[in-house]
């Protein structure tokens, strides 16, 4: 019930910020639509993945953004457009923001007061937190194109 | 999606080539520009260079120039032109892609191209809803990091205020850097002022939700994607592009942490 619960939440409090940089990188104002639905459905499915699959981070959000991405090729076809112009946007709930801000904070704090294990250990671990999250939503993104549009474009 | 229809394979003159050779530079440009990805720039350019009848196309991209080569009859034409950053409008890479189609399907012929391509006018949202809606993904994130309802609310002023401004320096053509320095400044401040007054149990996570509108998620994405599928060059001007701007709002934050003497994140 407490997933379930965490599930609705997590799927509202995505839609919203995937419509508002929707906007940022104005999307034509049918598709937003689209952007609040695969925001929802990504954020959602990644809590589902870590919170009831026990999958880590990582995994799990390359395989929410993977689902997103094959959901967005249908709906590409019919809307004449290529899928990015929407699925970016969704996956905004699911970027990274704070640990690429809290590393490069670190560093800043590293060159200020000297090296401390702390701080050298959250600039590392953040960073890399960070870069995987990226490199996952971005290659779930383009699973689409390398399974199954290997030859021929998806629109 | 149909390959293009078999049309008749009538050589182009030397004007219809250097026409066409036009047409896709101007294309594969204009969405370079809008922050379309390098495999869509390539595919549609390439694509629109045989729906114009050219026998083939060759497309280079560099960091910040596109190189067109069509090849005709036995001799090549190659056009450059410069990029310069435009902004994100997938507005612009949808109406483009829809024309690039449209030529595809044999319903325009260059000249039809050429004027359905120069018709597509920018579209932008107003700016008031664009920081409102800002302001609320803001609130949004930090209620996603754990925030109570007040912190929520000094994100949503912090960003809505900061995404403002943002859009403002946009218009005056500001060095993006700037931007992003000014604005992560802005928003921190606003957002360190829960903290001086005591607004809300979770001042922090309000100061750290409020600049994450300047995450610059598309040129991210953008750069893992372009180096998944080969174009290491594009991809990593893009993430170092990305790097930079993250860099100065880095820059914002920390200064206005050391002004209003309000710590948060580490």
């Amino acid at each position: 019930m407490n997933l379930l619960l965490g599930l609705v939440q997590q799927m509202a409090l995505a839609a919203v910020p995937a419509v508002g940089f929707g906007m940022v990188f104005n999307v034509p104002v049918r598709v937003l639509g689209y952007c609040a639905a695969g925001g929802a459905l990504g954020r959602g499915l990644r809590y589902l993945l870590i919170e009831g699959g026990g999958l880590p981070i990582e995994w799990s959000t390359l395989l929410a953004a993977a689902a997103v991405s094959l959901l967005g090729v249908t709906v590409a076809q019919r809307l004449r457009a290529h899928p990015k112009v929407f699925t970016v946007a969704a996956m905004i709930p699911m970027i990274p923001g704070v640990p690429l801000f809290t590393t490069l904070i670190a560093i800043a704090q590293i060159q200020q007061k000297g090296l401390s294990n702390e701080l050298l250990s959250t600039a590392i671990t953040q960073g890399l937190k960070a870069a995987f999250i990226v490199a996952a939503l971005a290659v779930g993104l383009a699973v689409p194109g390398l399974l199954f549009y290997r030859r021929k474009p998806v629109v | 999606m149909d390959p293009a229809p078999i049309r008749k394979p009538l050589p182009l003159t030397e004007p219809q080539q250097r026409e066409a050779t036009r047409l896709c530079v101007e294309t594969g440009l204009t969405l370079l520009q809008h922050g379309a990805e390098s495999a869509l720039v390539e595919n549609l350019t390439r694509r629109l260079a045989l729906a114009l009848g050219v026998e083939r196309a060759e497309v280079a991209l560099l960091a910040n120039a596109v190189v067109v080569t069509t090849l005709g009859e036995g001799h090549c034409i190659t056009s450059v032109r410069r990029n310069e950053d435009r902004g994100i409008s997938m507005h612009m890479v949808t109406e483009v892609q829809r024309a690039v189609l449209a030529t595809e399907g044999g319903e325009l012929d260059a000249a039809g191209y050429r004027a359905r391509f120069e018709a597509i006018r920018p579209f932008r949202y107003p700016r008031w809803i664009t920081s409102v809606m800002i302001g609320l993904s803001c609130a949004c994130f930090a209620r996603l990091i754990g925030a109570d309802w007040t912190s929520c609310g000094v994100s949503l002023v912090a960003a809505g205020v900061a995404m403002a401004v943002r859009l403002q320096l946009v218009r005056l053509h500001f060095n993006p850097m700037v931007n992003f320095f000014v604005t992560a400044f802005v928003a921190t401040s606003i957002a360190g002022q829960g903290a001086i007054y005591q607004l809300g149990a979770t001042p922090r996570v309000a100061m750290a939700s409020c600049v994450l509108l300047l995450v610059p998620g598309f040129p991210l994405i953008n750069s893992v994607s372009d180096m998944v599928k080969g174009y290491i060059n594009t991809g990593l001007a893009r993430g170092m592009y990305a790097v930079l701007l993250s860099t100065g709002a880095c820059a914002g934050i920390l200064l206005a942490m050391t002004v209003w003497k309000v710590w948060a994140w580490l």
